[in-house]
């Protein structure tokens, strides 16, 4: 399935600014489930110097440095991506204790080995009642597929989305606690279970295809970003997407951005500024498969 | 009189059989532990030479001396500012230091300085393996996760080489003796080892308590090591006469003091995060002149906070950009972030196939054995033994979790236990086992006599062109408790100086460089934009401290007259007061008490923003963040005037004690504005310093003087106006007939004579900006310039007669324009250097 994504941020400061710089990973990446056929990322105003680079955690980044005085900072992404996620197979799989055996030996430092993924991080420490929540669905011997989807149904049912329950900077102890949130809250509560019982997992910032109600149009920048899961199971399964938001595996629906220890790691736009006053931040986000985009080409826009 | 002792002719004369006396009373005294080595006693309970040696030149100081000395010294050391600390200040981690050093005889401590270097160099291959090829993990020698679990693992710089061509500037070991008597390597510091700078204050006050003995001694001398880090550090930068600077997390580090201590030792700048920035790959420190290169930074931070940008993103004490500016080259920092992968204790078990793999040879001096759970055999191993210790594998940042330090397996509940192994079986990668260590004994003096106890050593080593370079002595904690297990030592509770002795002469080395080495300057680079900042607000909460002072005593003095007869109904007394509420000393509902009851909030309110304690409180808060810029007596001073005010064994029960603690708080502020004029360098420090003196008196006067010399004032306003601004003398002399508005007004405002007007401290502030540097290159004049020209005219023309309470207001709001003029274009704060704020939301 092939998707058109394209995502604006737009900052309003109340003062001018005179100097900033970002770290914008906005760029989705090549990967063994999908295949970056276009991208582009524009800034205005135009930065001064730019560098790309590869995250440490395998995530393209750009680092933009701007030192034209604005008041307004807008960031576009657009991208072309092929997704071609191979179903998993939940009968499959690893007894859950074999993986978090193998994780402790790896060799592999690179950015799609385990071990950076099995240890607490900032935004997702170790807590007590997550790890016991987690455990009920990892019964001793399971297949490491079938326990952590068994856990995400269980997130699903259990937990009410809210907006406006939770912030970009809720801890996953409070939203746990509240049994409410957002895919974020969501992806840190499941990331948080699994690191509990010594399980490597990543956190997935991306993209979800949304399908308008029946009979009414595509609303142009109505769509958002997602967050979801990716739980390493062993050599052979490699790292398989789990979305606890819809209690869905990650297939043909879900378009990788990037990926990380947790949501400070792949914050889409990381940066500094010289600024005095207050800012606004204003996010368009559309994801529309390649067969819809012809009828929606002149709304959708290229540059 | 006494002989002085430390004349060694007198000592001579004096020597008597006391002395042997009470050497064999603290021989006799001495009780080591059965089964655990000592280092006076030998294991037949003999003493041992060195030791024997420097007790005997110790007894022969009379008893008493040693300890009156010896707290003589420290308190000379601390009070005086040479190592920056204040009792009892906040976040201040203190050690008391025993009278007594640690002794060390040369072939015991070749042995480990060979071992110390041999670990730094192994630390420095590990590093360069670790962050560069990845042999050791690909190639299965480290698992992957044994590095991954650190919060020092910088990811983002695998791949990066150093800028100086190495990762380590600065290593330490933290070193036991077994019961074996051998020596054991408790655990590696790659991170930013601290204590080196406490090392120097133990060796200052204990060679300064017996500088005989300490000469006689053959003590190896600590310069050549700082001498040699210093030029390790420089041998790090692409230009030849580099800024170095330490990067400090600021003064709530509880090591801050130690970081300025080093920064001043080494004449190195003590900057924090906010004093540099990023621009095109490199960094700079902000100057009054403008942005100037930072060759290399010498880093106290952690290494997750150097850089909000990649790094922890809540850090405010980093530098944003600063990993780019490494991964360009463009600056080194040392250690190099990242180091402090190597402190896991989940590497130390790894280390003796480590460097037989890497140095092709095995380690001179072992590690405590340590088995790290993340290996299935090891993890097996440390269920099955009760009595080892168990300990977090990785360093992690302090919590209230009970495995989080360290814990004896024997000490741990039935229930502690059974979590323990349930987290165990959880997350294993998480935890080590280690052997229980066990502590020597090293003496140490309390009441004079000597006592054995547990110690443990840090030995540092540093980097240079040729190697490492050990520093020959280190810094030694010695624990409280008889306990000689190391687990239960922590920080431990005092410190010793640690003496390696030889046999031959000490050539006798200080920091002082050769004469062709030296470049003759008169200016010690650009003054950064934060000093400037602090001594500006130093002088103006001085002298505002001095203002409010000299109201209080006119409130005192003015009650102490007969009232009604000299002031009209008490109308200057409540001008006094009005005076007082408006500069923040006073609550307004204290308008119309007693003269006393205004005085005591105004001079001691800790709530009140302007009264004098929290002035003088702010002057040595702003001081204390740049003690490495003041002289000693400067310091001293000002710990006085705090103190003074806030004895508590002084009661303020009438105006006069009131005075009295006003009148002891003005001498001592006098004498402070004494040493900045006379002993401080003509430099921008001094000043900003005295900028924010001349601008906040400035202030002053216009206000005192548009409240108490307007066309209704009364001969005792005037009378009182004269007080305030000190200039009572001046007018007497001058005018025979009395006083009168108009000659008052030209006293106190326009006349450049009197050094309390407010013309000279207008005509001062001009020449003080002259002789700034400009950044402007097309000719304009910068805006401080331009209002001080604008005023400065204004007051020079001016005729008393013609100024009213408007004039004055003019005058005073264009000093406060001033003022601000200033900030935004020397300081950090001001508008050309906004703060930088983090782009926040969910994008």
């Amino acid at each position: 399935m092939i998707y058109a994504v394209r995502h604006r941020t737009t900052y309003r400061y109340e003062a001018e600014v005179t100097f900033a710089r970002c770290v914008l990973r906005l760029r989705p990446g090549s990967s063994a489930t999908q295949t970056v056929l276009e991208s582009s990322l524009s800034v205005t105003p135009e930065p001064s110097s730019s560098f790309d680079r590869i995250g440490p955690f395998g995530e393209s980044t750009r680092t933009v440095v701007i030192e034209t005085p604005h008041k307004a900072l807008v960031i576009e992404a657009q991208a072309l991506v092929d997704v071609h996620n191979p179903p998993a197979r939940l009968d499959f799989g690893a007894p859950w204790e074999s993986v978090r055996a193998r994780c402790l030996e790896t060799s592999d430092m690179g950015p799609l080995g385990p071990a950076s993924f099995t240890y607490p991080s900032a935004r997702t420490p170790l807590v007590g009642a997550i790890t016991d929540y987690a455990r009920t669905s990892f019964w001793k011997g399971r297949g490491v597929l079938n326990a952590a989807s068994d856990l995400m149904g269980r997130i699903r049912a259990d937990f009410t989305y809210d907006s406006k329950a939770t912030d970009v900077s809720t801890a996953p102890a409070e939203s746990f606690e509240a049994r409410r949130g957002v895919c974020q809250d969501f992806a840190h509560i499941m990331i948080c279970g699994l690191r509990g019982l010594g399980l490597p997992v990543r956190y997935v910032s991306g993209y979800l295809r949304t399908i308008p109600p029946p009979g009414r149009p595509r609303l142009a920048g109505a769509d958002a970003t997602h967050a979801w899961i990716s739980l390493w199971c062993g050599e052979e399964s490699g790292w398989i997407g789990f979305d606890p938001t819809n209690d869905i595996m990650v297939q043909d629906d879900h378009v990788v951005l990037a990926s990380g220890r947790d949501y400070s790691d792949v914050a889409p736009i990381d940066g500094i500024i010289l600024a005095p006053g207050k800012q606004t931040l204003k996010v368009e986000v559309d994801v529309i498969p390649k067969e819809e985009l012809r009828l929606l080409r002149p709304a959708f826009g290229t540059r | 009189m006494a002989p002085d002792l430390a004349n060694p002719a007198q000592r001579r004369a004096a020597l008597d059989p006391a002395g042997a006396e009470r050497l064999s009373g603290w021989l006799r005294g001495y009780r080591p532990i059965a089964g655990i080595p000592d280092e006076l006693f030998d294991p037949t309970l003999t003493p041992r030479d060195h030791w024997l040696k420097f007790l005997g030149e110790l007894a022969e100081y009379p008893a008493g001396q040693i300890r009156s000395r010896f707290n003589l010294a420290t308190r000379h050391i601390r009070d005086t500012g040479v190592s920056y600390r204040i009792y009892g200040e906040e976040n201040e981690r203190s050690w008391p230091i025993n009278p007594v050093p640690m002794i060390l005889e040369q072939n015991e401590w070749a042995r480990i300085a060979a071992a110390v270097e041999q670990r730094a160099t192994l630390m420095e291959a590990l590093l360069k393996d670790i962050y560069g090829e990845g042999s050791l993990v690909a190639e299965g020698a480290l698992p992957a996760a044994a590095l991954t679990g650190s919060p020092d693992f910088i990811r983002s710089l695998r791949g990066v080489p150093p800028p100086g061509g190495r990762y380590l500037q600065l290593y330490a070991a933290d070193l036991a003796r077994g019961p074996d008597g051998r020596w054991w390597v408790l655990g590696d510091r790659t991170q930013a080892p601290s204590g080196a700078g406490y090392e120097l204050e133990n060796r200052l006050v204990v060679s300064r308590a017996y500088p005989g003995l300490y000469n006689a001694m053959n003590v190896e001398r600590l310069a050549p090591f700082f001498d040699a880090m210093r030029k390790g550090l420089a041998s790090a930068a692409e230009r030849v006469d580099p800024r170095i600077c330490l990067l400090t997390p600021g003064p709530f580090s509880e090591t801050y003091f130690e970081q300025a201590h080093l920064a001043r030792y080494l004449g190195f700048l003590l900057v924090e995060g906010d004093d540099l920035v990023v621009r095109d790959g490199l960094v700079y420190v902000r100057t009054i002149a403008g942005l100037k290169r930072a060759d290399v930074l010498l880093r106290r931070v952690d290494a997750d906070f150097v850089d909000p940008l990649e790094l922890n993103s809540a850090s405010h004490l980093g530098v944003p950009g600063l990993l780019e500016a490494i991964r360009g080259g463009g600056v080194s920092v040392l250690n190099m972030p990242g180091s402090g992968v190597l402190e896991s204790k989940a590497l130390l078990g790894f280390m003796p196939r480590l460097c037989r793999r890497l140095l092709g040879e095995d380690l001179k001096m072992p590690n405590v054995a340590t088995w790290w759970c993340g290996q299935a055999a090891e993890q097996a191993l440390v269920r099955s033994r009760s009595d080892l210790a168990i300990a977090p594998a990785f360093n992690l940042p302090p919590s209230g979790d009970p495995f989080a330090r360290p814990r004896l397996m024997s000490d741990l509940t039935r229930a502690e236990k059974a979590e323990f192994l349930a987290r165990l079986e959880d997350r294993p990668g998480d935890f080590v086992g280690q052997e229980v260590v066990r502590l020597s004994t090293t003496p140490v003096m309390r009441d004079d006599r000597l006592e054995p106890a547990p110690f443990v050593l840090r030995v540092y080593a540093t980097a240079t062109p040729d190697g490492f370079c050990v520093m020959p002595g280190g810094f030694c904690r010695t624990s409280d408790q008889m306990d000689v297990r190391a687990i239960s030592m922590g920080e431990g509770a005092r410190t010793a100086d640690v003496w390696v002795m030889t046999d031959r002469p000490v050539e006798r080395v200080t920091l002082m460089a050769s004469q062709d080495e030296v470049k003759v300057r008169r200016i010690l680079g650009h003054l950064p934009s934060r000093a400037a900042d602090n001594l500006f607000w130093l002088g103006r909460y001085l002298e505002r401290a001095e203002a409010t002072l000299r109201l209080v005593r006119s409130l005192c003095t003015s009650l102490m007259d007969s009232e009604a007869a000299l002031h009209g109904e008490g109308e200057t007394l409540t001008k006094l007061e009005e005076l007082l509420i408006a500069s923040g000393a006073l609550d307004e509902k204290a308008l119309g008490a007693r003269a006393l009851d205004a005085a005591k909030p105004a001079l001691l309110d800790l709530e009140a923003k302007g009264s004098v304690i929290t002035l003088v409180r702010r002057s040595r808060r702003t001081a204390a963040s740049m003690r490495e810029r003041l002289s000693a007596d400067f310091w001293t001073l000002l710990l006085n005037l705090e103190n003074g005010l806030t004895d508590p064994t002084r009661r303020l029960a009438s105006e006069a004690d009131a005075l009295q603690l006003v009148e002891s708080s003005l001498q001592i502020l006098a004498a402070l504005s004494g040493l900045a004029q006379e002993n401080m360098n003509r430099a921008a420090g001094w000043r900003f310093l005295d900028m924010g003196r001349r601008i906040e008196r400035g202030v002053n006067t216009c206000r005192f003087t548009r409240t108490l010399a307007d066309a209704e004032s009364t001969t005792d306003d005037l009378d009182l106006l004269l007080d305030l601004v000190d200039s009572q003398i001046t007018y007497r002399a001058r005018y025979l007939v009395g006083l009168a508005l108009t000659p008052v007004r030209d006293m106190v405002m326009l006349d450049a004579f009197n050094t309390r007007s407010v013309a000279f401290q207008v005509f001062a502030l001009r020449e003080h900006l002259a002789a700034l540097p400009s950044l402007v290159d097309d000719g304009m004049m910068e805006p401080p310039n331009r209002i001080l020209r604008q005023l400065s005219t204004e007051i020079e023309t001016a005729l008393a007669a013609d100024i009213d309470a408007d004039a004055i207001e003019r005058f005073e709001d264009a000093l406060l324009g001033l003022s601000t003029a200033v900030a935004d274009r020397y300081f950090l704060r001001g508008a050309n250097a906004v703060p930088t704020i983090k782009l926040v939301g969910l994008a």
